[in-house]
């Protein structure tokens, strides 16, 4: 497990925002790094539809998907980012981790009013990062589908192993 | 007297007329107010947003700005062509907004009012359409797009 590095896109300052800044392609993309487990390898991760990593497990979530882009499995910089908030958990396959940033709070923007519909939810603001702008993600968007997948059909087993939950 | 009196039919004439930008979009002419216009500029970078907001899935970042897209193209059904693009901003109500058009350079013209008439589309926002060249140009509500 490991990050490439932890950058700092403005003075340290209390008002600052914690990002983990992912890659699809062209595309850049943010989480909240309070809710990043780890970073793990193509290897690491393995093949399946779960990652099971330091007992806990983490359904595969199609991130790629919901952004409407594919995951490029060539890449050498692949990367599995196990991520959790509230009750759920996700393995969320990328092409890239970027690395975490501290942002100033005023630094992140909304969308602008134009969009008005659930992506206003979706996405909770938008950064500027080495000239890239980039997508801060709702974590609850992006494992909503996974909770709704859980609670409909899996057993008991995973629904322990999901809500279990990692604090 | 007679200044103030031809100054105001001046004024009088000027409202009488239409400031437009004529411009295309996959070969279909269209036309907007001068004052919905907030300038042409090279097409820049897209990020594609996910979003259920008809006609408005991404972004354009230019220097420090940046946009959203109104992919009326897409709206009114017409190819673009992905190495030829200009970029229109539109004064929109809800803030600049970037359309793509086509790499012909707009051009500007006065069109008198009585020769706007009422727009028979209604699939777009329109404030009325002309005749220029035999070809019928609609007047696109730039400021209003995609608000209903």
């Amino acid at each position: 497990m490991s990050l490439r590095g932890h950058y700092k896109a403005a003075a340290a300052n209390v008002q600052a925002a914690n990002f983990l800044v992912i890659r699809y392609g062209a595309r850049y993309c943010a989480l909240p790094s309070d809710g990043v487990r780890g970073v793990l390898t193509k290897e690491e991760a393995g093949e399946g539809r779960t990652v099971t990593w330091v007992g806990a497990t983490y359904q595969d979530v199609d991130l790629a998907g919901l952004l409407s882009t594919a995951l490029d499995t060539t890449s050498s910089d692949m990367r599995t980012v196990l991520f959790s908030s509230g009750h759920s958990r996700g393995a969320i396959r990328v092409d890239e981790v970027i690395g975490l940033i501290d942002v100033d709070r005023e630094q992140c923007r909304p969308l602008p009013p134009h969009f008005r519909r659930e992506e206003r939810t979706w996405v909770t603001g938008m950064i500027v990062y080495r000239d890239q702008l980039v997508l801060v993600l709702n974590p609850e968007w992006v494992l909503g589908e996974l909770g709704e997948v859980v609670t409909v059909g899996a057993g008991d087993t995973e629904r322990r192993a999901i809500t279990g939950g990692i604090r | 007297m007679l200044r103030a009196a031809r100054q105001q039919g001046q004024a009088v004439a000027k409202k009488q007329s239409w400031n437009v930008v004529i411009f295309s979009i996959g070969g279909m002419k269209l036309a907007a107010r001068t004052e919905d216009v907030g300038g042409v500029t090279p097409w820049g970078k897209e990020i594609p947003v996910p979003s259920r907001t008809p006609f408005v899935d991404s972004l354009v970042k230019r220097d420090k700005d940046v946009m959203p897209v109104y992919d009326l193209a897409s709206r009114l059904r017409r190819a673009l062509h992905e190495d030829s693009r200009l970029c229109l901003v539109a004064r929109h109500v809800d803030g600049p907004m970037a359309v793509c058009i086509d790499a012909d350079i707009p051009s500007l013209h006065t069109v008198d009012a009585a020769q706007i008439r009422q727009s028979r589309r209604l699939d777009i926002e329109t404030l009325g359409s002309f005749e220029r060249d035999g070809e019928d140009i609609e007047i696109v509500a730039l400021h209003r797009l995609g608000r209903h």
